[in-house]
């Protein structure tokens, strides 16, 4: 077990060198650079010269090839460079935000488990009646709406109308997160409701839930014992796959309630064709998606001992 | 094991479900109608800007006007057109590659697998928008540029999901008897793990939907959407976003669209569901 | 049907843990919700928090020290530094901290400096300041260096005397600019990007694209100001911005989207706009065939409407133009004629020359080549794809068929000679109140911003005189007879002027917009009483 966590983080290194390089290419191939970004922002024309010098300094006049080397060989010495646009260092200005990111990614989380499996379940088990509709019909309203419009709309409700929480709050705490994460919940939620609905159905269907019945078992004891354990699987999946994306931000979300995280972060030296950050966010995500897929495998081998025979056969 | 009873019970849900499928099969049905004849059922021309711009709802335009003075009940009718057929051609682009990738993938196992699965990260990892833009630069703009750049950055996925299921299944106690009994790869494939699977993907494939709709337009501001003055359901909301308190009808409008085509494909999706489950068509 | 019904009971009594999760939900998020308290409040004494959408590395406004990049404009927009001189509502020069200037020879100036002032380090403004700090101005800030073109300066009391190593008629209007802001270099500049100046407001503290919190400068020599604590908020989303405004979080905000002005538009909010020289124009590409037909470039020039953008699109927020600078600039507004909206006369234009719908499919060809335009531009500016579907509209009734390239990486298309034809963008004319900028920026054969290629040898002549022309009313008359060039060889359509507006809640005063853009925060601004 562990040489095979061990090999699973060894890949990193490839897909590290992988997906730095082609960020690097595909930046390049976007065209534009940090220099006329700037310029550009401020609607202001610099001559020539001075273009080319900032581009000097930035050593963004040389190869790409040079360009990418230079930067590799700064990391491999631990150095991951400065900003282009704000000249701080990447390192701490890129964990600098993560704490915001994280808080903000687990709660979102929690309050997607927390609305979806009860509902989910309610909604399977009432199918096709008046509360199975309208749970089905909440969950499509949650998947029309953009994350703007429920973010504003909540901020409409919660700090104009109701004033319950302050319109500005930059600092991480448990109170501020309450918002941003709700409005990423409800959209998650909309769509594990369903997804829950549906793997609780289909283990419903299945003769165990009648043997259980026929031998008197509660039906609650066999739907917390049985059914939810069998669909968590499938559950575990999806969960992995939006905390990989939560993990690397929510840009929109993010910017409404000025919330410090990665995707803004990110978005913005997307834009301003902030190399330096840009690769910091690359690898950021490339940890994220390797460490997810580690756990989920891991924890699929875990929850099902039938897959466990099957991997041990490798 | 089965009684009268549930016999006569699960007939009885048979005809409901194909009671269900027909209903929603018709309003799928009359959306595309409605999406293919867009043209035809517009009041006025969609780009024509010659009303007073930002009219309320009401009088002689349903849906009010926009802020170039346009009618937006035309404008929805017609950009639900370009929403639902980009968004639909993505959805099953990327259902149908992913789940191909994912069920090999977890059928085969071993390097294959893992190849994949390293291929997957890598797309997963990597930020769409550095994507988006280098596709905007190397194809140009267009609605078809920006399904491309989206496909290749959301199947894994499907991909993540098909494989999981596979897993699964591979398992099970039938695909092992089937395999005893003789079956090839490509048989206990599409007999049993493919049929199995649906069930999950089909549900993330329609619920991807809305989801898609709003990432296309996400792209627009890269110059990688509809070209204008063409219509589409994603960007007239967030184009209208700061307009949310002065002007609803601006982003409700469209919305309300999104909602309609959302709800349709997603019972239609469900339904479809419900017929393809083989334990449905097993106890026949 | 009945199993199922019995099946359904069943649930129904079992059901209760699930409502027992609901509630527990409902209380969690309730609790949360029920801790929420009031915005932070501000030390003892006044505070006023303006929200900004513009101070932010994005901008290369990443602090207030005038020497970096763009931070001038935080600098001065602040009230944290002031220069020696500055533009009156008319964008003229005047006084400042300089009291009187004179010029000894065409490359000599002498500049009285004020004396009674202080710098918020308490050292006392003199020639030998001044002169420390243009002297470093020029060496570490490369489009300082460049516009200045600074020989030497001397220091002698209060006065200081700068040779430049050319004629620099514009001299004046380039230490007006706000990397001109006048800071105590002995001080020097902190880690945060704090410096020392001479205005109604101190920096305390300063987090880059975050936040800048200033205290009143006591001694500041333009009389008392009206606050004790100023905070600046970098408030990049205009939703968020327009939400914080209506809650009352902040006091005022600059960036408003248009679209929340009717918000704002009632007694509980004040209003103060003004136009800027940023303008909406576009360029034609002489590097393309198409637009090497000068009937073409005429007839785009008279479809467009003007008018409707600013009325209807902008709702009246913005300033119709003629010319490269608005109308408060001596040069600027109705000193030149435009070409008025006439799709009539535009058709008849492409009639004469040979632009005809022959195949009546409502685009007119010449010689099997069809009036197909590429319409370049940029959304980053919320106006100009507005813009581009309005001036698209009305060009494609006249006979013409647009496409619209609506893209971040405007650069490399524009770059590129053969990818479009009419390129709009947003950019500022005359940023120092002269008219010389937006000619040598975008205009002549070496400028570095002339995308269309646009060339005329009278142009070249006159800008030649212009740059050695030092008396004010001269220059202003050459700049109308240019920008007469430019319009008459269809170069250019000058479309709108940008509206700045301020707005703040109505117990404030003194909050008002200048021409310039960079004069905000000033003494003046105080409680209403």
């Amino acid at each position: 077990m562990r040489n095979h966590i061990l090999r699973r983080l060894l890949q990193l290194i490839p897909i590290l060198l992988v997906i730095t390089f082609l960020s690097f290419a595909m930046m390049r191939l976007a065209g534009s650079d940090a220099v006329l970004q700037k310029m550009e922002n401020t609607g202001m024309v610099v001559s020539q010269e001075v273009v080319d010098a900032a581009r000097a300094e930035l050593g963004l006049d040389r190869p790409f090839l040079v360009q990418y080397g230079v930067w590799l060989a700064r990391l491999l010495r631990g150095d991951m460079g400065t900003s282009y646009i704000s000249g701080q260092e990447v390192l701490p200005a890129f964990l600098s935000r993560l704490p915001a990111t994280l808080l903000l990614a687990a709660v979102s989380i929690l309050l997607t488990i927390l609305f979806s499996i009860p509902l989910g379940i309610l909604a399977a088990v009432r199918q096709n009646r008046f509360t199975d509709y309208l749970i089905r019909l909440a969950s499509f309203v949650g998947n029309s709406l953009p994350n703007f419009f429920v973010a504003l709309l909540l901020l409409y409700l919660f700090a104009i109308r109701l004033g319950w929480f302050p319109v500005l709050s930059r600092e991480v705490t448990l109170q501020n997160v309450m918002l941003p994460a709700s409005t990423l919940a409800i959209a998650m939620s909309a769509k594990y409701t369903r997804q829950v609905r549906a793997a609780v159905l289909e283990e419903l269907g299945k003769d165990y839930v009648a043997g259980a019945k026929a031998r008197g078992v509660p039906f609650r004891v066999t739907l917390v014992k049985s059914v939810l354990r069998s669909c968590l699987a499938t559950i575990l999946t999806l969960l992995t796959l939006s905390v990989g994306s939560l993990l690397g931000g929510t840009a929109v979300v993010e910017s409404i309630f000025l919330w410090d995280g990665v995707g803004k972060l990110a978005v913005d030296a997307i834009q301003m064709r902030d190399y330096p950050i840009i690769q910091a966010y690359v690898m950021w995500m490339a940890i994220i998606y390797v460490c997810v897929n580690l756990v989920t495998d891991l924890s699929y081998r875990a929850l099902d001992p039938r897959i466990r025979l099957g991997g041990g056969q490798r | 094991m089965r009684d009268g009873v549930s016999r006569r019970r699960q007939r009885g849900r048979r005809n409901h479900i194909r009671c269900r499928l027909l209903v929603f099969l018709l309003l799928a049905a009359l959306l595309l109608l409605a999406v293919i004849f867009a043209e035809e059922l517009c009041p006025y021309d969609p780009n024509a800007q010659i009303f007073q711009p930002l009219q309320p709802p009401g009088g002689g335009h349903i849906a009010g006007t926009d802020r170039l003075g346009r009618d937006l009940f035309s404008r929805i009718l017609v950009g639900l057109r370009t929403s639902v057929f980009s968004t639909l051609a993505l959805v099953a682009v990327i259902a149908a590659a992913g789940t191909a990738v994912g069920v090999l993938s977890g059928y085969c196992g071993g390097l294959l697998d893992g190849w994949m699965m390293r291929v997957s990260d890598v797309c997963l990892a990597f930020p769409g928008l550095v994507f988006a833009l280098a596709i905007a630069a190397l194809l140009g703009g267009g609605i078809q540029n920006a399904v491309i750049a989206l496909a290749v950055i959301s199947w894994p996925k499907y991909a993540r999901l098909a494989r999981g299921q596979t897993m699964a299944i591979k398992s099970s106690d039938y695909v092992a008897a089937a395999r005893l009994a003789g079956d090839t790869a490509p048989q206990i494939i599409l007999r049993h793990i493919l049929p199995n699977s649906t069930g999950p993907i089909l549900i993330t494939a329609v619920l991807d939907i809305g989801t898609m709709m709003m990432e296309l337009a996400g792209l627009s501001f890269l110059g990688l959407g509809a070209t204008p003055p063409t219509a589409e359901l994603g960007s007239m909301m967030s184009d209208g976003r700061s307009m949310l308190q002065t002007y609803p009808w601006v982003v409700l409008g469209p919305g309300i669209a999104i909602f309609v085509a959302v709800a349709v494909f997603n019972l239609l999706g469900d339904t479809v569901r419900d017929c393809l489950d083989p334990r449905n068509s097993h106890r026949t | 049907m009945k199993t199922r019904q019995r099946k359904t009971d069943s649930v129904k009594r079992n059901w209760r843990p699930a409502r027992l999760a609901a509630a527990c939900l409902a209380l969690l998020l309730l609790a949360g919700c029920s801790a929420g308290g009031e915005p932070s409040q501000g030390a003892a004494g006044t505070t006023f928090v303006l929200g900004d959408t513009t101070f932010n590395p994005e901008n290369e406004e990443l602090d207030v020290n005038p020497h970096n990049a763009y931070s001038g404009w935080a600098c001065i927009r602040y009230g944290v530094g002031e220069t020696l001189f500055r533009y009156s509502d008319g964008m003229e020069i005047e006084p400042w901290l300089a009291t009187g200037y004179r010029l000894v020879d065409e490359l000599t100036w002498e500049i009285t400096v004020r004396g009674g002032v202080t710098f918020s380090s308490g050292r006392p403004l003199d020639a030998q300041a001044v002169k420390e700090c243009l002297e470093h101005l020029v060496e570490v800030h490369g489009r300082a260096r460049g516009d200045l073109m600074i020989d030497t300066i001397e220091a002698e009391g209060q006065t200081v005397t700068i040779r430049t190593t050319q004629p620099r008629a514009t001299l004046l209007n380039y230490l007006s600019d706000p990397y001109g802001c006048i800071i105590d270099m002995e001080a020097g500049v902190t880690e945060e990007g704090i410096v020392a100046g001479t205005g109604p407001y101190v920096a305390v503290s300063l987090r880059t694209g975050e936040e800048l919190v200033l205290t009143k400068n006591s001694q500041y020599w333009g009389g008392e100001p009206g606050f004790d604590t100023v905070k600046v908020l970098t408030i990049t989303d205009g939703d968020t911005l327009t939400m914080a405004l209506q809650s009352g979080e902040i006091d005022a905000a600059y960036g408003m989207p248009y679209a929340s002005y009717p918000l704002f538009q009632n007694d509980g909010y004040v209003f103060s706009s003004c136009a800027t020289s940023r303008a909406f124009f576009m360029t034609m590409n002489y590097g393309s065939a198409v637009m090497q037909d000068p009937a073409v470039r005429r007839a785009i020039a008279m479809g467009i409407d003007k008018e409707r953008f600013v009325e209807e699109l902008l709702g009246g927020h913005g300033y119709v133009a003629a010319g490269a600078y608005p109308d408060h600039f001596s040069f600027g507004g109705g000193a030149v004629t435009a070409k008025s909206y006439d799709p009539e006369g535009a058709k008849a234009v492409l009639e004469a020359a040979g632009w005809v719908d022959t195949d009546g499919d409502g685009v007119r060809e010449k010689g099997g080549q069809a009036l197909a335009i590429r319409y370049l531009t940029y959304p980053s500016r919320q106006e100009l794809p507005l813009l581009a579907e309005a001036v698209q509209a009305t060009l494609e009734d006249i006979g013409f068929a647009v496409t619209i390239y609506n893209t971040a990486d405007v650069h490399t298309y524009r770059s590129d000679p053969g990818a479009w034809d009419l390129y709009a963008s947003a950019m500022v004319t005359a940023p120092t109140g002269d008219p010389e900028y937006f000619f040598t920026t975008h205009c002549l054969a070496g400028s570095p911003a002339n995308n269309g290629g646009y060339a005329n040898a009278r142009l070249e002549q006159l800008a030649a005189e212009l740059s050695g022309t030092f008396d004010p009313e001269r220059r202003g008359e050459l700049a109308v007879e240019m920008q007469q060039l430019l319009l008459d060889d269809d170069a250019f359509v000058f479309c709108s002027h940008l509206q700045m507006s301020l707005i703040a809640q109505a117990d404030v005063a003194g909050l008002v917009a200048h021409p310039c853009d960079f004069y905000e925060i000033t003494a003046d601004l105080r409680p209403a009483a």
